[in-house]
């Protein structure tokens, strides 16, 4: 029973703070949307508001096309599964499972069927006589997935559900979340500070900062266009590198603050003399074997993780290269660096939009 | 040695002189004189034998001498209604009074803070106050009662054997108030707001969130807050000198009150101390009830 989410300007201010801003957003029936954002950036809000635990200030909320102004949590059917996960210590897992059953009217021997079915799906089947304090943190999240699960609710809410979770555990849950999404094909959505979570799982990501929506979009428009240095350096991991540049008088190449004042061709043609904060992926950085190179970098620290190289540049600003390739670099080295056109990225220095 | 005092220092050697310590002082004010007054319940006592310890043996003369006493069964049911009324009392209106300073308004937690006063007061202040309060013929409770229609003539508070011991009750109930709420208070400050979010969305209204979450929560506070409020309650001594001394008629009279009165009004040390050991069975069923029930305390 999944159903569309609508936000329309919605506004909340506590006191003089103005946590969202004219916020606009659909959330179409059966996708699995992200909201990311540093911290304080009114994801959270922005979520417990469609839940109904904040009030909005302004603009209407529609879940499945009813208003919810005035409309108490309780009565909008929707699920929350939180960071802390929320379980009631006093109730076993089984309780735990049908307590909204239970406020339901739903009969003792149909709740326990149903709390056994949702059991066996999240594989918490010998668990359920057992108390929240006597599970591991991995079962208690499933317990909460459960809890939200056994009420087919028209939403799934996320609050951050893996931030407690050790690094492999989170990595595993990301991929049973998405299954079960899918599974269900429930309205998911799912709050992280976590962009590569993002990345991973959801169809549709929006980046929000300072109460407003930054950008919104498929994972990969947001990787490959983004709108802003905002959006930019916060999706992608390592993160985007930023120089300082000045548009050549060729108005094709740009001349890039860095030591040696390198000039990168553009391969369009932009405002003679414009300044500019020029986006590099560490990825996009190419270590050449010789040839013609765009950079002649001194390497400062090399990082090896096995799969993947992390280089340091010993330049102002620093700059990442991610080196798939083994290599036999070490610092005081100097590497030659290819950039494709086509992986420049051009921001204003004043705005931070992208050119 | 030097391996005595190491073990002084940080090994069990430590323990045993905190342990002891502690023990020492709960042994010499707690323990000895209570064994004293359970050995002088089953002793004969009178005014010629009170500075020995080993006096003539007495068996259970002393108790059924008591239960025999003409005032036992009134005391026993003064005692009874003076405990179950105050008890409840404190525990509704400070279980209401936590709740509503539990709301974030301005200045909830000063006004809360200002409640403490009553707790703060000696009781035989408390009991002058009420006893102004309660007076039949220049009271304020007389009063108000009258201006709202609610009465008409005077009640004497004190002094009618009809509302003597409902007089100490009022006073015990405002007395002990504070101390309720205060417990009560952080326990409900104890049970994280997402649980309460979690059940509202779950479906739960305020009604089914007090009994299905803040209830059960809270369930080692509230053993705690009754077992304090039945010993504090059984303790209960400086109201009745102020407001009733018992009277009229001993309709007033608690166990409490009436040890102390057989003890040293009456000089009847025996029945006294055979007084105080039966309330100190009913404490210690009741300590035992809560210490079974808070074993398996949850918390998230």
């Amino acid at each position: 029973m999944s159903a569309q989410i609508e936000l329309s300007n919605i506004e909340k201010h506590y006191g003089a703070f103005h946590a969202l801003k004219n916020v606009s957003l659909t959330i179409e029936k059966g996708s699995f949307v992200a909201l990311v954002g540093p911290s304080g950036c009114g994801k959270s809000t922005l979520l417990r508001s469609i839940a109904g635990l904040e009030t909005i200030s302004g603009g209407t909320l529609k879940i499945a096309g009813a208003v919810m102004t005035g409309v108490p949590p309780r009565k909008r059917d929707v699920a929350m599964v939180f960071q802390s996960y929320a379980l009631y210590p006093h109730m076993t897992v089984e309780e735990n499972l049908t307590y909204s059953l239970r406020l339901h009217g739903v009969g003792k021997a149909e709740a326990k069927a149903k709390a056994a079915e949702v059991a066996a799906t999240t594989g918490l089947s010998a668990l359920l006589k057992r108390y929240p304090r006597e599970l591991s943190g991995g079962q208690r999240q499933r317990v909460a997935m459960g809890r939200a699960i056994i009420r087919n609710p028209k939403a799934f809410l996320f609050d951050e559900p893996l931030s407690n979770l050790d690094a492999a555990l989170r990595v595993h849950m990301r991929k049973e979340i998405r299954a079960l999404h899918d599974r269900l094909g429930a309205t998911s959505v799912y709050v992280t500070h976590d962009q590569i979570e993002a990345m991973t799982m959801a169809d549709h990501v929006v980046v929000m900062r300072d109460g407003v929506i930054e950008q919104q979009g498929s994972p990969l428009e947001l990787y490959d266009t983004p709108v802003s240095k905002f959006v930019a350096g916060f999706i992608g991991s390592p993160a985007m590198n930023f120089v300082p540049g000045t548009i050549a008088a060729d108005g094709q190449s740009v001349r890039l603050e860095l030591e040696g004042n390198p000039v990168l061709p553009l391969g369009r043609t932009m405002e003679v003399g414009r300044q500019v904060m020029v986006g590099l992926r560490p990825e996009h950085l190419v270590i050449a074997e010789g040839g013609d190179v765009a950079l002649q970098l001194p390497v400062a620290v090399v990082e090896s993780t096995g799969s993947m190289t992390y280089v340091a540049t010993n330049t102002t600003p620093e700059l990442t290269v991610v080196e798939t390739r083994r290599t036999h670099l070490q610092a005081g080295n100097t590497i030659g660096i290819t950039i494709d056109p086509g992986h420049i990225h051009m921001f204003d220095p004043t705005t931070g939009l992208a050119i | 040695m030097s391996r005595f005092f190491n073990s002084m220092r940080d090994g069990v050697g430590f323990d045993l002189i905190l342990v002891g310590a502690a023990m020492l002082f709960l042994l010499a004010l707690a323990g000895l004189p209570l064994v004293y007054n359970v050995l002088m319940s089953f002793q004969q006592v009178d005014m010629f034998t009170l500075g020995s310890l080993i006096r003539p043996f007495a068996g259970f003369t002393n108790y059924v001498a008591v239960v025999a006493q003409p005032e036992f069964w009134l005391v026993t049911k003064n005692t009874l209604i003076f405990v179950f009324a105050s008890m409840a009392g404190q525990f509704v209106i400070g279980f209401a009074l936590a709740i509503f300073f539990a709301q974030n308004f301005p200045g909830a937690s000063t006004i809360r803070g200002l409640f403490l006063v009553s707790w703060v007061m000696p009781g035989l202040v408390v009991g002058a106050l009420w006893s102004s309060i309660l007076a039949g013929d220049f009271g304020v409770l007389n009063f108000l009662l009258r201006s709202v229609g609610l009465i008409e003539g005077t009640i004497f508070w004190k002094s009618d054997p009809n509302f003597a011991l409902w007089a100490v009750v009022i006073a015990n109930i405002w007395l002990g108030l504070a101390f309720n709420m205060l417990l009560l208070s952080v326990g409900l400050a104890a049970i994280p707001r997402d649980l309460y979010e979690a059940a509202e969305l779950d479906g739960a209204n305020a009604f089914q969130r007090f009994w299905t979450i803040t209830l059960p929560m809270m369930r080692s506070t509230i053993g705690a807050v009754m077992s304090l409020g039945l010993i504090g309650t059984l303790q209960q001594f400086d109201l009745f000198p102020a407001l009733t001394e018992g009277g009229p008629a001993n309709t007033s009279t608690v166990a409490g009150y009436w040890a102390w009165q057989m003890s040293f009004q009456l000089y009847d040390f025996a029945k006294g101390a055979t007084i105080s050991v039966m309330m100190f069975v009913l404490v210690l069923f009741a300590s035992v009830v809560y210490v079974r029930s808070t074993r398996h305390e949850v918390r998230g």
